[in-house]
């Protein structure tokens, strides 16, 4: 299978030939690749030398954690690619912005309402979580529309609590 | 003299005091909310019973439950931890009204310290320096705060009375935004500590936080045991403390020694203490506050000097006099602690909760790992986001920190997220390792994108890693396909092939 990863704009086109080799960009490496402990700590050998690293499937591809540095990637293969470039990419900007709750807590303040006109930055919902209150604020200009919850309401981690449109 | 020890705490200090008592032969008694009834600390205890629901307002914070129980085992002694009930002088009283020992100080040295203002006067009637603000002033009215505030200038600082780990606190850079951050101290401080009175204080910039331990027996000692740097921060929450501080020296740690020993006698302190202080570019240094209690960092201390601080704490509650003179307190070595917490920091440090599927502990020469938690464990939002202690300690600072970047390394934690990256990037930071940071060292000029650009990076292997998932994971889905394809009996397949062709 060949596969286009694309790393901060940087392609690397990487052919898994067997379980134990691969060729990257042209070079061929011997392989072992092991999940330890269990998803998502992974070890590498790669021509003899070790690797250690988390890998998480995030919300738009993958996310390697490795050596304290956090590479977010995204791994098509081959026929996927084609396509794509044959009919051009790019997400559509969708027209709503759904704020949903990073993490289980409790709803202590929610300074808008429906209808109420927000800027990029303002805050939105404020969270308490973890004896911590964390403020969730709007990406983006617009307008408050279905507000889901009320003040006192414990959410769960990605519940969605209200957009912006 | 008592031989049977309450700790009204849960998490890594819970197991922490429980370890303390268990090497001092004493029975251990543990209490529980209904989240944490598979927890460590009850698991490690002789005894464990059950306090209430999960939110601590109706377990951990149940004073009066607590005391219930200590009778009802026939307990000596209360260990409070940090935290929770830790600097409430009035659970202090109760425990000591029902003839059971407070590990911790008199409840007078609690109230005095706790109330920011009548510590900050006994302090300076103590001849000590404080940071200019309206502490002593008693609770005003935001419109008081307002007019007093371009008296002390900005930038400025807005504190909880009640408060402590940062919680209520507010940085004002001018009079314009102060009326909205003064509302969110007010509502975090009452829910934090019930109490929504606030206070200002001048932010002194460029300052380090650096903080000295103190022992205290029942017989007129007091000692201290030298100081923590405690300067990296991160909304006034301690990420990162080392032991001594790159910034002092013999003379500075005399001065600043003498001085937190003479803070704890002003209020008769009695047990371990600390002394935290603010000390600007020129070495000129001011009392902050003293938190009554042991703190979160203490195992730093315990490594350069060889102390064990909580048996210490134990011996002193049972009126042993302190095992070591001043003069006996030499620091050896360095020792640095990262906090491990359950916070993404990659996602502007949110809290991350759900069960620790699997977790690698780092081991090996000058490690210490103090955690509450073990693979299985549900890392819940009621309670704070601190999962582990990773203390490190060697002969040289820069031996610590190799020592510290490779037990990072080590140290895997599946099922939620956590700081540990973070703390690799401080690690390779280079004012870091040249000891040059103050307390807004992480807040203003440090962040996780930059440090992961300046550090040597594998983008080759992380795209190999990310695309052997992808294969593997594509792999799995065809096999399933497949099976479900041989599962099928020949003869279905035909009939349904056949009508599909129709």
């Amino acid at each position: 299978m060949k596969y286009i990863t694309t790393l901060n704009e940087q392609e690397f086109n990487i052919e898994v030939l067997d379980e134990e080799y691969i060729v990257v960009d042209g070079v061929t490496y011997t392989v072992n690749f092991e999940s330890v402990s269990g998803e998502p700590v992974f070890s590498l050998l790669l021509d003899g030398k070790s690797y250690d690293a988390y890998v998480y499937e995030g919300d738009e591809g993958w996310e390697v954690l490795l050596q304290g540095s956090l590479y977010p990637a995204t791994v098509v293969d081959e026929r996927e690619h084609r396509l794509r470039s044959a009919f051009g990419s790019g997400p559509v900007q969708s027209g709503e912005f759904y704020l949903k709750a990073p993490m289980p807590g409790l709803v202590v303040d929610i300074p808008v309402s429906d209808g109420h006109e927000v800027k990029e930055g303002d805050v939105l919902i404020i969270l308490e979580s973890m004896k911590m209150q964390n403020e969730l604020k709007s990406p983006r200009d617009g307008v408050i529309a279905r507000m889901r919850v009320n003040v006192g309401d414990n959410v769960e981690r990605r519940q969605t609590l209200l957009s912006v449109v | 003299m008592f031989n049977k020890v309450l700790v009204a705490n849960r998490g890594e200090i819970a197991v922490r005091i429980l370890r303390a008592c268990r090497e001092l032969g004493m029975e251990t008694v543990a209490v529980y909310s209904e989240a944490d009834r598979q927890a460590l600390h009850v698991r490690y205890a002789d005894e464990a019973y059950l306090l209430g629901p999960a939110p601590s307002r109706e377990s951990y914070l149940r004073g009066d439950k607590i005391i219930d129980i200590a009778k009802k085992a026939g307990v000596g002694a209360i260990h409070p931890g940090y935290g929770f009930l830790a600097e409430r002088a009035d659970f202090a009283q109760a425990v000591i009204d029902e003839g059971i020992a407070f590990i911790g100080p008199k409840p007078s040295s609690i109230a005095a310290m706790g109330d920011k203002g009548v510590a900050r006067a006994t302090v300076t009637a103590a001849g000590v320096s404080v940071v200019p603000g309206t502490e002593a002033e008693g609770s005003l009215s935001d419109d008081d705060l307002l007019k007093i505030a371009p008296e002390i200038g900005f930038p400025l600082l807005i504190k909880a009375t009640a408060g402590g780990g940062g919680k209520g606190m507010r940085e004002v850079s001018n009079l314009d935004e102060m009326p909205v951050l003064l509302l969110s101290a007010r509502r975090e401080a009452e829910s934090a500590f019930g109490d929504g009175d606030v206070y200002l204080e001048k932010l002194v910039e460029g300052a380090r936080h650096i903080e000295f331990q103190i022992l205290a027996d029942t017989h007129g000692n007091v000692i201290h045991l030298g100081e923590r740097e405690c300067s990296l921060q991160r909304r006034h929450q301690k990420l990162l403390e080392e032991s001594p501080s790159p910034f002092v020296d013999e003379e500075l740690r005399q001065q600043m020694g003498e001085v937190a020993v003479r803070a704890a006698q002003s209020v008769e302190y009695i047990n371990a203490g600390t002394i935290e202080f603010l000390v600007d570019s020129d070495k000129k240094f001011y009392f902050l506050e003293m938190n009554t209690r042991l703190q979160v960092e203490h195992p730093i201390t315990e490594a350069v000097t060889g102390v064990d601080i909580v048996k210490e704490q134990i011996r002193i509650a049972r009126g042993r006099p302190l095992k070591h003179s001043q003069a006996e307190i030499q620091m050896k070595g360095w020792a640095i602690e990262c906090r491990i917490n359950a916070e993404d920091p990659y996602d502007n440090f949110m809290p991350s909760t759900g069960y620790i599927s699997h977790m690698l502990l780092p081991t090996g020469p000058g490690v210490r790992v103090d955690t509450g938690v073990y693979p299985g464990f549900e890392i819940s939002p009621y309670y704070d986001s601190l999962i582990s202690k990773l203390i490190v300690y060697g002969e040289t600072r820069a031996e610590v920190i190799l020592r510290m970047r490779r037990a990072l390394e080590e140290y895997k934690i599946v099922g939620v997220r956590t700081n540990i990256p973070f703390h690799q990037n401080i690690m390779d930071s280079l004012r870091f390792m040249a000891g040059q940071f103050d307390t807004q060292f992480v807040e203003k000029r440090f962040s996780m994108e930059r440090a992961d650009r300046g550090r040597e990076s594998y983008p080759h292997i992380a795209a190999i890693m990310a695309t052997l998932v992808a294969h593997q994971r594509t792999q799995r889905s065809a096999h399933v396909i497949q099976r479900n394809e041989r599962d099928t009996s020949n003869w279905k397949w035909m009939g349904r092939w056949e009508r599909i062709h129709r």
